[in-house]
């Protein structure tokens, strides 16, 4: 009956694009009047900026309504109600979900949601699944330790809210994961691209099983952007013999794009349910062409508690310029995340992208899925270190991999690296989200 | 597709049901059950909106 609908919102996701514009003007005036009554945070950030309510008329004065950064979240939350400070638009008594982020760039951000988010998080996810071919007849399992992270929650909720069947498989370890899923014949699994290749890896080499000849047949991925990097995709595609699809959240913002069945090289942004505005990175100018990196400035249209308005997220990213042919008019970033403004960092005067190198490491058979990439500075130069590891049964073929290893990284990055070969397994692994990427240059 | 499907007899239901509900929500009292479910389905309720609802002009 649900098989031949391939959309989750036929309508909402169809939608002529100057329709969604028009329902997303209307949305943001709806939301920046609810946080500017309710927020003491919304209310002064916006009345030092000299914007009112009833001066919203058109994208132009989104464009003066000034934007929040994390850094500013948690100065916020210095401030009462504990723990979430002055930007809470409801009471303590409203909220009934608790999450944090991660703390991968500082200090973790806590994030209240009434139940009216958590359902709206789920239905954001709900896009997800549905466009990602999941149906009420999949057996989704979840290997992920159920904790203070919002991501694989908010999957198991849409899972359920869809009307698939969900598998918790929190609290076992990474064999017995395997197991269940061989066990109870689950046919669709999400994790973070690191979790998706330790998983095989795990499978093959520790317990004898062919990860292909498990029944997953798609894989969502969640927390890197692994999925939207064609080598790690096909790795992971491989691996398992399934499709595996990119999507791209936060727990501060929500889920807002998701790849679809057509995988057409980059996500569609749900724009029913944010606004997506991508900024210049040095004037600040507000990019509406495809094919020009800037960093995202982004609006929840929807969420309450702990409103997202102008959120300066640093995630990189750039408008795709064709179409996609699965019909949605949501439009489409190319690529994915490309990265974080943060992690974009130039060394040597060039601007290295880690997901650059994890496309060239990933791409070359020989190589394992592990990596590290360590920036130094000796006297005033900088110097790249990239770590990588030689499967088991390539030892010997250093050689050949070497002289390939060099040119890609060339080719692809523009700068030379100081190589380091190990043996297969030694590097860390990890089972959430992976710390691949440092920055030594600061310590001296 | 939109011209297939009634969006405003759909929306004319879901408020019909959001009534219901706020109805249900006011009379809880001393009724935590009672209250507690309306507030969820009422929180369902908002997503049917923002599916339907809120483009039904468009």
């Amino acid at each position: 009956m649900t098989e031949g609908r391939i959309y989750w919102n036929p309508v909402l996701e169809t939608l002529p694009q100057e329709k969604i514009r028009n329902l997303q003007l209307k949305k943001f005036k709806n939301i920046f009047a609810w946080a500017y009554d309710r927020s003491k945070f919304h209310r002064s950030l916006y009345e030092k900026a000299g914007i009112k309510p009833e001066d919203i008329r058109s994208f132009d004065d989104i464009r003066r309504v000034p934007k929040v950064e994390k850094s500013m979240m948690r100065d916020i939350q210095k401030k009462d109600p504990y723990p979430y400070g002055d930007a809470l638009c409801v009471s303590l008594e409203e909220v009934s979900e608790y999450r944090q982020t991660s703390g991968t760039t500082g200090q973790p951000v806590y994030q209240a949601d009434t139940w009216q988010d958590w359902e709206w998080w789920a239905e954001s996810w709900a896009f997800i699944l549905w466009a990602q071919g999941y149906r009420p007849a999949d057996r989704v399992f979840i290997p992920f330790g159920y904790n203070v992270f919002v991501a694989f929650w908010a999957g198991h909720y849409a899972a359920e809210k869809i009307g698939a069947e969900v598998v918790p498989g929190g609290v076992l370890d990474t064999q017995a994961r395997i197991l269940k899923i061989q066990e109870v014949k689950a046919t669709a699994m999400m994790a973070t691209p690191t979790y998706v290749l330790g998983m095989a890896a795990t499978a093959k080499n520790k317990m004898d099983i062919d990860p292909a000849s498990l029944p997953i047949n798609k894989i969502t991925c969640a927390g890197e952007p692994g999925a939207s990097i064609a080598s790690t995709k096909s790795r992971m595609e491989k691996a398992w013999d399934a499709n595996v699809y990119d999507h791209a959240g936060a727990t501060e913002i929500g889920a807002w794009s998701f790849e679809c069945t057509e995988q057409p090289g980059g996500l569609h942004v749900n724009e029913a349910l944010f606004l997506v505005e991508i900024e210049d990175m040095e004037t600040g100018e507000i990019i509406d062409e495809p094919g020009r990196r800037g960093k995202m400035v982004i609006t929840a249209l929807d969420r309450q508690a702990q409103p997202c308005i102008r959120f300066d997220s640093k995630d990189v990213i750039e408008w795709a310029s064709d179409p996609c042919p699965c019909g949605r008019t949501f439009r489409l970033i190319k690529g994915g995340v490309m990265g974080r403004a943060d992690d974009i960092t130039k060394v040597k005067g060039v601007l290295l992208s880690p997901a650059a190198i994890e496309e060239v490491v990933r791409g070359i058979d020989g190589l394992s899925d592990e990596f590290e990439v360590i920036v130094d500075k000796k006297g005033d130069i900088d110097i790249i270190t990239l770590k990588v590891e030689l499967m088991a049964g390539a030892e010997d073929q250093k050689k050949e991999i070497e002289p390939v290893l060099v040119d890609q990284l060339r080719l692809k990055t523009n700068l030379r690296y100081n190589l380091e070969f190990h043996d297969y397994e030694t590097l860390p692994r990890y089972e959430v989200k992976a710390k691949r990427f440092k920055d030594l240059r600061k310590k001296h | 597709m939109s011209e297939k499907i009634d969006l405003k007899e759909i929306d004319r239901k879901i408020q019909e049901i959001k009534e219901a509900a706020g109805e249900l929500k006011q009379m809880a009292g001393e009724f935590p059950a009672l209250e507690r479910n309306t507030v969820r389905i009422l929180a369902s309720i908002k997503m049917l909106e923002i599916n339907i609802s809120d483009i039904v002009d468009y």
